[in-house]
Protein backbone atom coordinates (compact mmCIF):
# COMPACT_ATOMS: atom_id res chain seq x y z
CA UNK A 1 0.00 0.00 0.00
CA UNK A 2 2.84 2.41 1.03
CA UNK A 3 4.58 1.82 -2.56
CA UNK A 4 1.48 2.46 -4.25
CA UNK A 5 1.42 6.09 -2.51
CA UNK A 6 4.70 6.38 -3.30
CA UNK A 7 4.29 5.71 -7.14
CA UNK A 8 0.54 8.16 -7.66
CA UNK A 9 3.10 10.79 -5.25
CA UNK A 10 5.99 10.30 -8.72
CA UNK A 11 3.19 10.20 -10.62
CA UNK A 12 1.66 13.39 -9.63
CA UNK A 13 5.03 15.05 -9.92
CA UNK A 14 5.76 14.17 -13.29
CA UNK A 15 2.34 15.35 -14.52
CA UNK A 16 2.48 18.88 -12.17
CA UNK A 17 6.33 19.03 -14.05
CA UNK A 18 4.68 18.53 -17.79
CA UNK A 19 1.34 20.25 -17.03
CA UNK A 20 0.77 22.57 -13.77
CA UNK A 21 4.00 23.30 -13.18
CA UNK A 22 4.63 24.23 -16.80
CA UNK A 23 8.13 23.36 -17.35
CA UNK A 24 7.09 22.37 -20.85
CA UNK A 25 5.62 25.05 -23.33
CA UNK A 26 1.86 24.61 -23.84
CA UNK A 27 -0.28 25.51 -26.79
CA UNK A 28 -3.84 27.12 -26.96
CA UNK A 29 -5.60 28.56 -29.16
CA UNK A 30 -8.33 31.28 -28.54
CA UNK A 31 -11.07 31.87 -30.87
CA UNK A 32 -13.45 34.47 -31.04
CA UNK A 33 -16.41 36.39 -32.21
CA UNK A 34 -18.21 39.14 -30.77
CA UNK A 35 -21.00 41.19 -31.88
CA UNK A 36 -23.06 38.59 -34.19
CA UNK A 37 -26.24 39.67 -33.66
CA UNK A 38 -28.24 36.79 -35.43
CA UNK A 39 -26.30 37.12 -38.67
CA UNK A 40 -26.78 33.43 -39.39
CA UNK A 41 -27.05 33.62 -43.10
CA UNK A 42 -24.20 35.64 -44.94
CA UNK A 43 -25.07 39.11 -45.63
CA UNK A 44 -23.95 41.82 -48.21
CA UNK A 45 -20.78 43.69 -47.62
CA UNK A 46 -21.56 47.41 -47.53
CA UNK A 47 -20.40 49.28 -50.56
CA UNK A 48 -19.85 46.05 -52.30
CA UNK A 49 -22.42 43.42 -53.89
CA UNK A 50 -19.87 40.36 -52.01
CA UNK A 51 -21.50 38.34 -49.94
CA UNK A 52 -20.01 37.58 -46.56
CA UNK A 53 -20.26 36.10 -43.36
CA UNK A 54 -22.43 32.83 -42.61
CA UNK A 55 -22.78 31.30 -39.23
CA UNK A 56 -22.27 27.54 -40.45
CA UNK A 57 -19.18 28.76 -43.11
CA UNK A 58 -17.77 30.30 -39.62
CA UNK A 59 -18.09 26.70 -37.86
CA UNK A 60 -16.65 24.83 -40.43
CA UNK A 61 -13.66 26.88 -39.72
CA UNK A 62 -13.94 26.76 -35.69
CA UNK A 63 -13.96 23.02 -36.25
CA UNK A 64 -11.12 22.63 -38.46
CA UNK A 65 -8.89 25.08 -36.16
CA UNK A 66 -10.19 23.38 -33.29
CA UNK A 67 -8.59 19.78 -34.83
CA UNK A 68 -5.24 21.62 -34.41
CA UNK A 69 -4.77 22.50 -31.50
CA UNK A 70 -6.45 22.74 -28.19
CA UNK A 71 -8.63 25.89 -28.53
CA UNK A 72 -11.47 27.58 -26.30
CA UNK A 73 -14.51 29.35 -27.73
CA UNK A 74 -15.36 32.53 -26.80
CA UNK A 75 -18.13 35.52 -27.77
CA UNK A 76 -17.83 38.83 -26.86
CA UNK A 77 -21.22 40.07 -26.65
CA UNK A 78 -24.37 40.81 -28.86
CA UNK A 79 -25.07 37.80 -30.01
CA UNK A 80 -29.14 37.21 -29.55
CA UNK A 81 -30.31 40.33 -30.77
CA UNK A 82 -30.35 42.41 -33.73
CA UNK A 83 -30.85 40.62 -37.35
CA UNK A 84 -35.14 38.86 -37.72
CA UNK A 85 -33.23 35.36 -37.82
CA UNK A 86 -32.55 35.86 -34.04
CA UNK A 87 -34.93 38.80 -33.19
CA UNK A 88 -38.26 36.95 -34.65
CA UNK A 89 -37.57 34.09 -31.57
CA UNK A 90 -35.87 36.83 -29.30
CA UNK A 91 -32.60 34.89 -29.58
CA UNK A 92 -33.47 31.43 -29.16
CA UNK A 93 -31.92 30.58 -32.28
CA UNK A 94 -29.04 32.04 -31.52
CA UNK A 95 -28.61 29.94 -28.35
CA UNK A 96 -29.32 26.75 -30.33
CA UNK A 97 -26.49 27.77 -32.54
CA UNK A 98 -24.03 28.27 -30.06
CA UNK A 99 -24.68 25.50 -28.37
CA UNK A 100 -23.85 23.10 -31.48
CA UNK A 101 -20.82 24.93 -32.05
CA UNK A 102 -20.06 24.09 -28.25
CA UNK A 103 -19.03 27.82 -27.22
CA UNK A 104 -16.82 27.78 -24.10
CA UNK A 105 -18.66 31.27 -22.67
CA UNK A 106 -20.13 34.33 -23.01
CA UNK A 107 -20.28 37.37 -22.01
CA UNK A 108 -23.60 39.45 -22.16
CA UNK A 109 -23.38 42.83 -24.37
CA UNK A 110 -26.07 45.88 -24.07
CA UNK A 111 -28.00 44.28 -26.49
CA UNK A 112 -28.35 41.17 -25.03
CA UNK A 113 -30.46 43.24 -22.79
CA UNK A 114 -33.12 44.21 -25.19
CA UNK A 115 -35.99 41.56 -25.09
CA UNK A 116 -35.89 41.97 -21.00
CA UNK A 117 -34.82 40.45 -18.06
CA UNK A 118 -37.39 37.46 -18.30
CA UNK A 119 -36.53 36.78 -22.09
CA UNK A 120 -32.69 36.60 -20.81
CA UNK A 121 -33.35 34.61 -18.09
CA UNK A 122 -34.54 32.20 -20.46
CA UNK A 123 -31.83 32.11 -22.87
CA UNK A 124 -29.40 31.90 -19.83
CA UNK A 125 -31.15 28.74 -18.68
CA UNK A 126 -30.75 27.54 -22.57
CA UNK A 127 -27.25 27.93 -22.66
CA UNK A 128 -24.94 25.22 -22.11
CA UNK A 129 -22.13 27.24 -21.74
CA UNK A 130 -21.47 30.22 -19.02
CA UNK A 131 -23.07 33.33 -19.91
CA UNK A 132 -20.46 35.82 -18.07
CA UNK A 133 -21.66 39.44 -16.69
CA UNK A 134 -19.02 39.85 -13.63
CA UNK A 135 -19.90 43.94 -13.74
CA UNK A 136 -23.79 43.14 -13.29
CA UNK A 137 -25.04 43.04 -10.16
CA UNK A 138 -29.10 41.79 -9.35
CA UNK A 139 -28.84 38.90 -12.23
CA UNK A 140 -27.81 35.92 -10.97
CA UNK A 141 -28.09 33.87 -13.49
CA UNK A 142 -25.05 35.96 -14.95
CA UNK A 143 -21.60 34.09 -13.55
CA UNK A 144 -18.79 36.54 -13.04
CA UNK A 145 -16.39 34.16 -14.67
CA UNK A 146 -15.71 30.34 -15.41
CA UNK A 147 -12.11 28.11 -15.46
CA UNK A 148 -11.36 26.37 -18.30
CA UNK A 149 -8.66 23.99 -18.32
CA UNK A 150 -7.10 23.02 -22.16
CA UNK A 151 -4.31 21.18 -22.06
CA UNK A 152 -3.48 21.47 -18.76
CA UNK A 153 -3.67 25.22 -18.19
CA UNK A 154 -5.86 26.62 -16.37
CA UNK A 155 -7.59 29.65 -17.38
CA UNK A 156 -9.74 32.19 -15.89
CA UNK A 157 -12.63 34.08 -17.75
CA UNK A 158 -13.67 36.74 -16.84
CA UNK A 159 -17.19 38.72 -18.50
CA UNK A 160 -17.63 42.48 -18.40
CA UNK A 161 -19.89 44.51 -20.31
CA UNK A 162 -20.27 48.27 -20.74
CA UNK A 163 -21.25 50.10 -17.56
CA UNK A 164 -23.07 52.36 -20.21
CA UNK A 165 -25.58 49.93 -20.87
CA UNK A 166 -28.55 51.76 -19.15
CA UNK A 167 -28.61 54.21 -21.63
CA UNK A 168 -28.20 51.82 -24.52
CA UNK A 169 -31.76 49.91 -23.41
CA UNK A 170 -34.80 50.92 -22.63
CA UNK A 171 -35.06 51.31 -18.62
CA UNK A 172 -37.63 48.86 -17.76
CA UNK A 173 -34.94 45.99 -19.34
CA UNK A 174 -32.50 46.95 -16.83
CA UNK A 175 -34.62 47.79 -14.00
CA UNK A 176 -33.34 46.76 -10.48
CA UNK A 177 -29.25 45.92 -12.02
CA UNK A 178 -26.40 48.10 -11.48
CA UNK A 179 -23.45 47.87 -13.72
CA UNK A 180 -20.26 48.29 -12.21
CA UNK A 181 -16.42 49.63 -13.67
CA UNK A 182 -14.41 47.19 -15.40
CA UNK A 183 -11.54 47.72 -13.89
CA UNK A 184 -12.74 47.91 -10.28
CA UNK A 185 -14.23 44.02 -10.98
CA UNK A 186 -11.73 42.53 -12.42
CA UNK A 187 -9.22 43.62 -9.83
CA UNK A 188 -11.77 42.53 -7.30
CA UNK A 189 -12.12 38.57 -8.91
CA UNK A 190 -8.80 37.96 -9.76
CA UNK A 191 -7.13 37.71 -6.32
CA UNK A 192 -9.99 34.96 -6.08
CA UNK A 193 -8.70 33.66 -8.52
CA UNK A 194 -5.19 34.13 -9.06
CA UNK A 195 -4.22 30.94 -7.02
CA UNK A 196 -6.61 28.93 -9.35
CA UNK A 197 -5.66 30.27 -12.84
CA UNK A 198 -2.70 29.89 -15.15
CA UNK A 199 -3.82 33.20 -17.32
CA UNK A 200 -6.53 35.31 -17.14
CA UNK A 201 -8.98 36.42 -20.02
CA UNK A 202 -11.41 38.98 -19.80
CA UNK A 203 -14.17 38.93 -21.97
CA UNK A 204 -15.09 42.29 -23.04
CA UNK A 205 -18.32 43.93 -24.06
CA UNK A 206 -16.66 47.24 -23.55
CA UNK A 207 -15.29 48.35 -26.64
CA UNK A 208 -12.04 48.95 -28.10
CA UNK A 209 -11.16 52.50 -26.51
CA UNK A 210 -12.28 50.97 -23.49
CA UNK A 211 -10.38 47.60 -23.47
CA UNK A 212 -6.92 49.96 -24.36
CA UNK A 213 -7.66 52.02 -21.01
CA UNK A 214 -8.51 48.34 -19.08
CA UNK A 215 -4.68 46.93 -20.33
CA UNK A 216 -3.62 50.01 -18.75
CA UNK A 217 -5.19 50.02 -15.49
CA UNK A 218 -5.22 45.98 -14.87
CA UNK A 219 -1.91 44.59 -15.92
CA UNK A 220 -2.67 41.57 -14.27
CA UNK A 221 -5.08 40.28 -17.37
CA UNK A 222 -3.02 38.31 -19.77
CA UNK A 223 -6.27 38.72 -23.05
CA UNK A 224 -8.70 40.89 -23.76
CA UNK A 225 -11.11 39.46 -25.81
CA UNK A 226 -13.28 42.32 -27.04
CA UNK A 227 -16.95 43.69 -29.01
CA UNK A 228 -19.14 46.22 -29.00
CA UNK A 229 -17.36 48.54 -31.54
CA UNK A 230 -17.21 46.62 -33.98
CA UNK A 231 -13.68 46.71 -34.52
CA UNK A 232 -11.68 45.13 -37.60
CA UNK A 233 -8.69 44.18 -35.05
CA UNK A 234 -6.84 42.21 -38.01
CA UNK A 235 -3.34 41.46 -35.37
CA UNK A 236 -3.42 41.85 -31.80
CA UNK A 237 -3.23 45.08 -30.08
CA UNK A 238 -0.58 44.73 -27.09
CA UNK A 239 -0.87 47.40 -24.41
CA UNK A 240 1.28 47.20 -21.30
CA UNK A 241 1.86 43.36 -22.39
CA UNK A 242 -2.07 42.71 -22.69
CA UNK A 243 -3.27 40.79 -26.13
CA UNK A 244 -6.45 43.08 -27.17
CA UNK A 245 -9.02 41.47 -29.90
CA UNK A 246 -11.64 42.00 -31.81
CA UNK A 247 -13.40 40.55 -34.65
CA UNK A 248 -15.22 42.65 -36.34
CA UNK A 249 -19.04 41.99 -36.54
CA UNK A 250 -21.80 40.04 -37.34
CA UNK A 251 -19.34 36.76 -38.39
CA UNK A 252 -17.89 38.26 -40.77
CA UNK A 253 -15.08 36.83 -39.18
CA UNK A 254 -13.52 34.82 -36.73
CA UNK A 255 -10.60 35.41 -34.84
CA UNK A 256 -7.82 33.12 -34.17
CA UNK A 257 -5.43 33.71 -31.37
CA UNK A 258 -2.50 31.04 -30.75
CA UNK A 259 -0.68 31.70 -27.69
CA UNK A 260 2.96 29.55 -26.24
CA UNK A 261 2.52 29.75 -22.24
CA UNK A 262 5.33 28.61 -20.53
CA UNK A 263 6.26 28.72 -16.87
CA UNK A 264 2.77 30.93 -16.44
CA UNK A 265 4.04 33.28 -19.04
CA UNK A 266 3.05 34.03 -22.58
CA UNK A 267 6.00 33.22 -24.57
CA UNK A 268 4.58 33.80 -27.82
CA UNK A 269 1.14 35.31 -29.23
CA UNK A 270 0.03 35.14 -32.53
CA UNK A 271 -3.16 36.58 -33.89
CA UNK A 272 -5.50 37.18 -36.84
CA UNK A 273 -9.02 37.31 -38.18
CA UNK A 274 -9.94 35.08 -40.83
CA UNK A 275 -12.61 36.77 -43.09
CA UNK A 276 -15.86 34.67 -43.53
CA UNK A 277 -16.72 33.42 -47.02
CA UNK A 278 -19.86 31.48 -47.46
CA UNK A 279 -18.38 29.67 -50.41
CA UNK A 280 -20.72 26.56 -51.05
CA UNK A 281 -19.97 23.31 -49.85
CA UNK A 282 -17.61 24.55 -46.87
CA UNK A 283 -20.40 24.81 -44.41
CA UNK A 284 -20.81 22.85 -41.27
CA UNK A 285 -23.98 20.88 -41.99
CA UNK A 286 -25.02 20.78 -38.55
CA UNK A 287 -25.09 24.24 -38.08
CA UNK A 288 -26.57 24.87 -41.67
CA UNK A 289 -29.27 22.96 -40.56
CA UNK A 290 -30.37 24.91 -37.81
CA UNK A 291 -29.66 27.66 -39.62
CA UNK A 292 -32.29 26.38 -42.47
CA UNK A 293 -34.51 25.50 -39.20
CA UNK A 294 -35.24 28.85 -38.14
CA UNK A 295 -35.65 30.23 -41.63
CA UNK A 296 -38.21 28.20 -42.05
CA UNK A 297 -39.89 28.71 -39.01
CA UNK A 298 -39.97 32.56 -39.96
CA UNK A 299 -43.07 32.50 -42.27
CA UNK A 300 -44.87 30.48 -39.57
CA UNK A 301 -44.13 33.37 -37.15
CA UNK A 302 -44.35 36.17 -39.24
CA UNK A 303 -47.95 34.66 -39.94
CA UNK A 304 -49.21 35.34 -36.66
CA UNK A 305 -51.89 37.75 -36.25
CA UNK A 306 -51.15 40.64 -34.14
CA UNK A 307 -54.36 42.88 -34.77
CA UNK A 308 -57.25 43.65 -37.18
CA UNK A 309 -57.00 46.50 -39.28
CA UNK A 310 -61.48 47.80 -39.84
CA UNK A 311 -60.19 49.92 -42.90
CA UNK A 312 -56.92 49.66 -45.47
CA UNK A 313 -54.50 51.28 -44.09
CA UNK A 314 -52.69 53.54 -46.34
CA UNK A 315 -48.77 53.11 -46.82
CA UNK A 316 -48.43 54.15 -50.40
CA UNK A 317 -48.93 58.32 -49.90
CA UNK A 318 -47.37 58.41 -47.29
CA UNK A 319 -44.79 60.39 -49.33
CA UNK A 320 -47.27 63.17 -50.25
CA UNK A 321 -50.06 63.59 -47.94
CA UNK A 322 -50.99 62.24 -44.39
CA UNK A 323 -52.25 59.09 -44.17
CA UNK A 324 -54.18 56.87 -41.61
CA UNK A 325 -51.69 54.50 -41.39
CA UNK A 326 -49.14 57.18 -40.74
CA UNK A 327 -51.58 58.70 -38.15
CA UNK A 328 -51.53 55.49 -36.75
CA UNK A 329 -47.97 55.18 -36.32
CA UNK A 330 -47.08 58.57 -35.11
CA UNK A 331 -50.31 58.31 -32.47
CA UNK A 332 -48.38 55.26 -31.22
CA UNK A 333 -45.15 57.02 -31.57
CA UNK A 334 -46.44 60.22 -29.39
CA UNK A 335 -48.32 57.70 -26.59
CA UNK A 336 -45.25 55.28 -26.23
CA UNK A 337 -43.47 58.62 -25.54
CA UNK A 338 -45.35 60.45 -23.56
CA UNK A 339 -44.66 64.05 -25.77
CA UNK A 340 -47.36 66.51 -27.08
CA UNK A 341 -46.22 66.09 -30.89
CA UNK A 342 -44.43 63.16 -32.59
CA UNK A 343 -43.50 63.83 -36.39
CA UNK A 344 -41.72 60.65 -38.64
CA UNK A 345 -40.81 60.44 -42.21
CA UNK A 346 -43.07 58.86 -44.19
CA UNK A 347 -40.62 56.46 -46.03
CA UNK A 348 -39.94 55.06 -42.77
CA UNK A 349 -43.80 53.30 -44.02
CA UNK A 350 -42.62 51.56 -46.81
CA UNK A 351 -46.09 49.62 -47.51
CA UNK A 352 -50.08 49.22 -46.48
CA UNK A 353 -51.81 46.85 -44.77
CA UNK A 354 -55.27 45.68 -45.94
CA UNK A 355 -58.70 45.60 -44.23
CA UNK A 356 -58.76 42.40 -41.94
CA UNK A 357 -56.50 40.61 -39.51
CA UNK A 358 -53.02 42.00 -39.39
CA UNK A 359 -50.01 39.59 -39.27
CA UNK A 360 -46.15 40.63 -38.01
CA UNK A 361 -45.34 40.06 -41.82
CA UNK A 362 -47.39 43.22 -42.93
CA UNK A 363 -45.93 45.09 -40.19
CA UNK A 364 -42.68 44.38 -40.67
CA UNK A 365 -43.18 45.01 -44.26
CA UNK A 366 -44.85 48.51 -43.48
CA UNK A 367 -41.63 49.56 -41.30
CA UNK A 368 -39.10 47.55 -42.35
CA UNK A 369 -36.00 49.40 -40.67
CA UNK A 370 -34.91 49.10 -37.20
CA UNK A 371 -35.80 52.54 -35.88
CA UNK A 372 -35.89 53.57 -32.50
CA UNK A 373 -37.34 56.55 -30.45
CA UNK A 374 -36.01 59.30 -29.95
CA UNK A 375 -37.95 62.65 -28.16
CA UNK A 376 -36.67 65.95 -27.16
CA UNK A 377 -37.71 69.37 -26.36
CA UNK A 378 -38.15 71.37 -29.49
CA UNK A 379 -38.49 75.55 -30.21
CA UNK A 380 -41.61 76.55 -31.67
CA UNK A 381 -39.47 78.11 -34.67
CA UNK A 382 -37.27 74.91 -35.09
CA UNK A 383 -40.07 72.95 -35.51
CA UNK A 384 -41.55 75.06 -37.65
CA UNK A 385 -38.70 74.66 -39.65
CA UNK A 386 -38.91 70.98 -39.45
CA UNK A 387 -42.35 70.85 -40.94
CA UNK A 388 -40.96 73.13 -43.63
CA UNK A 389 -38.50 70.74 -44.57
CA UNK A 390 -40.86 68.18 -44.73
CA UNK A 391 -42.84 69.20 -47.59
CA UNK A 392 -40.33 71.13 -49.05
CA UNK A 393 -39.90 68.43 -51.92
CA UNK A 394 -43.20 66.94 -51.48
CA UNK A 395 -43.57 67.28 -55.44
CA UNK A 396 -40.64 64.54 -55.95
CA UNK A 397 -42.36 62.48 -52.79
CA UNK A 398 -39.19 62.51 -51.03
CA UNK A 399 -38.69 60.35 -48.17
CA UNK A 400 -39.31 63.20 -45.83
CA UNK A 401 -42.60 63.62 -45.75
CA UNK A 402 -44.13 64.17 -42.20
CA UNK A 403 -46.80 62.04 -40.64
CA UNK A 404 -47.66 64.01 -37.50
CA UNK A 405 -49.66 63.44 -34.61
CA UNK A 406 -50.63 66.23 -31.88
CA UNK A 407 -50.15 68.84 -34.76
CA UNK A 408 -51.34 69.82 -37.32
CA UNK A 409 -50.94 72.38 -40.14
CA UNK A 410 -51.38 73.54 -43.55
CA UNK A 411 -48.92 74.37 -47.00
CA UNK A 412 -49.12 75.38 -50.15
CA UNK A 413 -46.99 73.13 -53.05
CA UNK A 414 -46.70 75.61 -55.13
CA UNK A 415 -44.91 78.57 -52.58
CA UNK A 416 -41.11 78.14 -52.60
CA UNK A 417 -39.56 75.62 -50.71
CA UNK A 418 -38.96 76.92 -47.06
CA UNK A 419 -42.30 78.78 -47.28
CA UNK A 420 -45.25 76.45 -47.99
CA UNK A 421 -45.96 76.30 -44.15
CA UNK A 422 -48.66 78.10 -42.06
CA UNK A 423 -51.41 77.78 -39.18
CA UNK A 424 -49.80 75.01 -37.70
CA UNK A 425 -51.28 74.00 -34.45
CA UNK A 426 -50.28 72.16 -31.51
CA UNK A 427 -52.65 70.40 -29.28
CA UNK A 428 -55.70 72.91 -30.84
CA UNK A 429 -53.54 75.91 -30.23
CA UNK A 430 -51.42 78.39 -32.62
CA UNK A 431 -47.84 77.05 -32.67
CA UNK A 432 -45.39 79.70 -30.79
CA UNK A 433 -42.43 80.16 -32.28
CA UNK A 434 -40.50 80.79 -28.69
CA UNK A 435 -42.44 78.23 -26.72
CA UNK A 436 -40.91 74.62 -26.59
CA UNK A 437 -42.14 71.88 -27.38
CA UNK A 438 -41.63 67.92 -26.35
CA UNK A 439 -40.99 66.14 -30.22
CA UNK A 440 -41.12 62.20 -30.74
CA UNK A 441 -39.54 61.29 -33.78
CA UNK A 442 -36.97 58.22 -35.16
CA UNK A 443 -33.39 57.79 -34.31
CA UNK A 444 -32.93 58.25 -38.38
CA UNK A 445 -34.25 61.95 -37.94
CA UNK A 446 -32.97 62.65 -34.52
CA UNK A 447 -29.29 61.96 -36.20
CA UNK A 448 -30.32 64.48 -39.30
CA UNK A 449 -31.53 61.75 -41.98
CA UNK A 450 -33.71 63.07 -44.97
CA UNK A 451 -32.30 66.14 -44.35
CA UNK A 452 -34.12 66.75 -41.01
CA UNK A 453 -31.13 69.00 -39.69
CA UNK A 454 -32.69 70.72 -37.00
CA UNK A 455 -33.17 67.68 -34.99
CA UNK A 456 -29.61 67.38 -35.26
CA UNK A 457 -29.13 70.47 -33.12
CA UNK A 458 -31.71 69.55 -30.50
CA UNK A 459 -28.90 67.12 -28.44
CA UNK A 460 -26.99 68.95 -26.10
CA UNK A 461 -23.23 67.71 -25.19
CA UNK A 462 -24.00 64.84 -22.01
CA UNK A 463 -27.73 64.93 -23.23
CA UNK A 464 -29.13 61.50 -21.43
CA UNK A 465 -33.18 61.49 -21.51
CA UNK A 466 -36.12 59.82 -19.58
CA UNK A 467 -35.68 56.81 -22.13
CA UNK A 468 -31.71 56.23 -22.08
CA UNK A 469 -31.01 57.05 -18.41
CA UNK A 470 -34.45 56.44 -16.60
CA UNK A 471 -34.57 59.89 -15.65
CA UNK A 472 -35.43 63.48 -17.37
CA UNK A 473 -31.95 64.91 -19.20
CA UNK A 474 -30.25 68.10 -18.21
CA UNK A 475 -31.41 69.56 -21.10
CA UNK A 476 -33.53 68.88 -24.18
CA UNK A 477 -33.67 65.22 -24.73
CA UNK A 478 -36.44 63.45 -23.00
CA UNK A 479 -36.67 59.98 -24.56
CA UNK A 480 -33.86 57.93 -26.57
CA UNK A 481 -34.59 54.22 -25.88
CA UNK A 482 -31.97 52.07 -28.20
CA UNK A 483 -32.97 48.61 -28.47
CA UNK A 484 -36.77 49.52 -28.52
CA UNK A 485 -37.43 49.54 -31.98
CA UNK A 486 -41.00 51.19 -34.02
CA UNK A 487 -41.56 48.36 -35.43
CA UNK A 488 -41.90 46.32 -32.24
CA UNK A 489 -43.52 49.46 -30.58
CA UNK A 490 -46.14 49.30 -33.01
CA UNK A 491 -46.86 45.35 -32.65
CA UNK A 492 -47.34 45.69 -28.91
CA UNK A 493 -49.73 48.12 -29.61
CA UNK A 494 -51.78 46.68 -32.06
CA UNK A 495 -51.57 43.27 -29.78
CA UNK A 496 -53.14 45.62 -27.10
CA UNK A 497 -55.85 47.21 -28.94
CA UNK A 498 -57.01 44.07 -30.93
CA UNK A 499 -59.15 46.15 -34.14
CA UNK A 500 -57.46 49.70 -35.34
CA UNK A 501 -60.10 51.80 -37.60
CA UNK A 502 -57.80 54.93 -38.26
CA UNK A 503 -59.12 57.74 -39.92
CA UNK A 504 -57.23 60.85 -41.50
CA UNK A 505 -58.16 64.29 -39.43
CA UNK A 506 -56.74 66.89 -41.64
CA UNK A 507 -53.42 67.30 -39.76
CA UNK A 508 -51.55 68.06 -42.94
CA UNK A 509 -53.67 70.09 -45.57
CA UNK A 510 -52.75 71.28 -48.97
CA UNK A 511 -54.18 74.57 -49.81
CA UNK A 512 -53.21 77.08 -52.60
CA UNK B 1 -21.89 62.41 -26.95
CA UNK B 2 -19.24 64.37 -29.10
CA UNK B 3 -17.49 62.05 -31.72
CA UNK B 4 -15.08 63.43 -34.24
CA UNK B 5 -15.74 62.81 -38.02
CA UNK B 6 -12.88 63.62 -40.22
CA UNK B 7 -11.81 65.76 -37.46
CA UNK B 8 -15.52 67.56 -37.40
CA UNK B 9 -17.38 67.59 -34.33
CA UNK B 10 -20.79 65.63 -34.60
CA UNK B 11 -23.39 65.85 -31.53
CA UNK B 12 -24.95 61.78 -31.09
CA UNK B 13 -27.07 60.72 -28.42
CA UNK B 14 -25.71 57.86 -25.95
CA UNK B 15 -26.63 54.33 -28.19
CA UNK B 16 -25.94 55.78 -31.32
CA UNK B 17 -23.27 54.08 -33.99
CA UNK B 18 -20.86 54.99 -36.48
CA UNK B 19 -24.09 54.77 -39.12
CA UNK B 20 -25.82 57.88 -37.71
CA UNK B 21 -22.28 59.61 -37.44
CA UNK B 22 -22.61 59.28 -41.03
CA UNK B 23 -26.00 60.40 -41.21
CA UNK B 24 -25.30 63.34 -39.30
CA UNK B 25 -22.81 64.43 -41.30
CA UNK B 26 -24.13 63.08 -44.61
CA UNK B 27 -21.55 60.91 -45.68
CA UNK B 28 -23.13 57.64 -45.38
CA UNK B 29 -23.84 57.64 -49.43
CA UNK B 30 -19.47 57.37 -49.29
CA UNK B 31 -20.10 53.91 -47.65
CA UNK B 32 -22.08 52.84 -50.45
CA UNK B 33 -19.64 53.88 -52.96
CA UNK B 34 -16.90 51.93 -51.20
CA UNK B 35 -15.36 53.94 -48.82
CA UNK B 36 -14.69 52.35 -45.35
CA UNK B 37 -14.49 53.93 -41.17
CA UNK B 38 -11.80 53.98 -39.34
CA UNK B 39 -10.78 54.59 -35.42
CA UNK B 40 -8.30 56.83 -34.46
CA UNK B 41 -5.71 53.61 -34.53
CA UNK B 42 -6.45 52.89 -38.21
CA UNK B 43 -8.85 49.84 -37.46
CA UNK B 44 -12.19 49.41 -39.13
CA UNK B 45 -14.94 49.76 -37.53
CA UNK B 46 -18.98 48.35 -38.63
CA UNK B 47 -21.36 50.90 -39.58
CA UNK B 48 -23.23 49.54 -36.15
CA UNK B 49 -20.24 49.86 -34.30
CA UNK B 50 -20.77 51.59 -30.50
CA UNK B 51 -19.39 54.90 -29.60
CA UNK B 52 -18.41 56.68 -27.18
CA UNK B 53 -17.60 60.31 -26.06
CA UNK B 54 -14.55 61.87 -27.29
CA UNK B 55 -14.20 59.11 -29.97
CA UNK B 56 -12.44 60.10 -33.60
CA UNK B 57 -13.07 58.43 -36.89
CA UNK B 58 -12.32 58.75 -40.18
CA UNK B 59 -13.92 58.21 -43.71
CA UNK B 60 -11.48 57.00 -46.41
Amino acid sequence: MRGFKISIFFCLIILLTVTGGHAAATSLRILYVNDFHGYAEPLQAPGSGEKVGGMAFLAARVEALRREKPSLLLAAGDMIEGNQWAHLFQGKSVIELMNAMKFDAMVVGNHEFDFGQAVLRKRIAEARFPVLGANVVGLDPLKPYVIKEVSGLRVAVIGVVTPRTPKLTYPDNVAGLQFKGAAATVEKYWPRLRGRADLLVVLSHLGYPADLRLAEKVPAINVIVGGHTHTRLVKPSIVDGVIIVQAWAHARALGVLDLTVDAGKIVKADGRLEDIKPIPGQEDPGVQKIVEKYRLEEDAVLGETVGEAAVDLDGEHVRARETNLGDLVADIVREKTGTEIALINGGAIRAGIPKGPITLKEVYEALPFNNYLVAFKLGGADLKAALEHGVSAVEKHAGRFPQVSGLSFAYSPGAPAGSRVRDVQVGGRALEPDGKYTVATLDFLAAGGDGYRIFGTAAPPGAGGRGAAGKMGPDKVVYNAPGQRLRDVVIDYLKAHGKVAPETQGRIRAVK
Amino acid sequence: MRIYLDSRPLQLLPGMVVRHALIRAGLLQEIDSGKKVYDAWGNEVDLDGALEDGMKLWVR
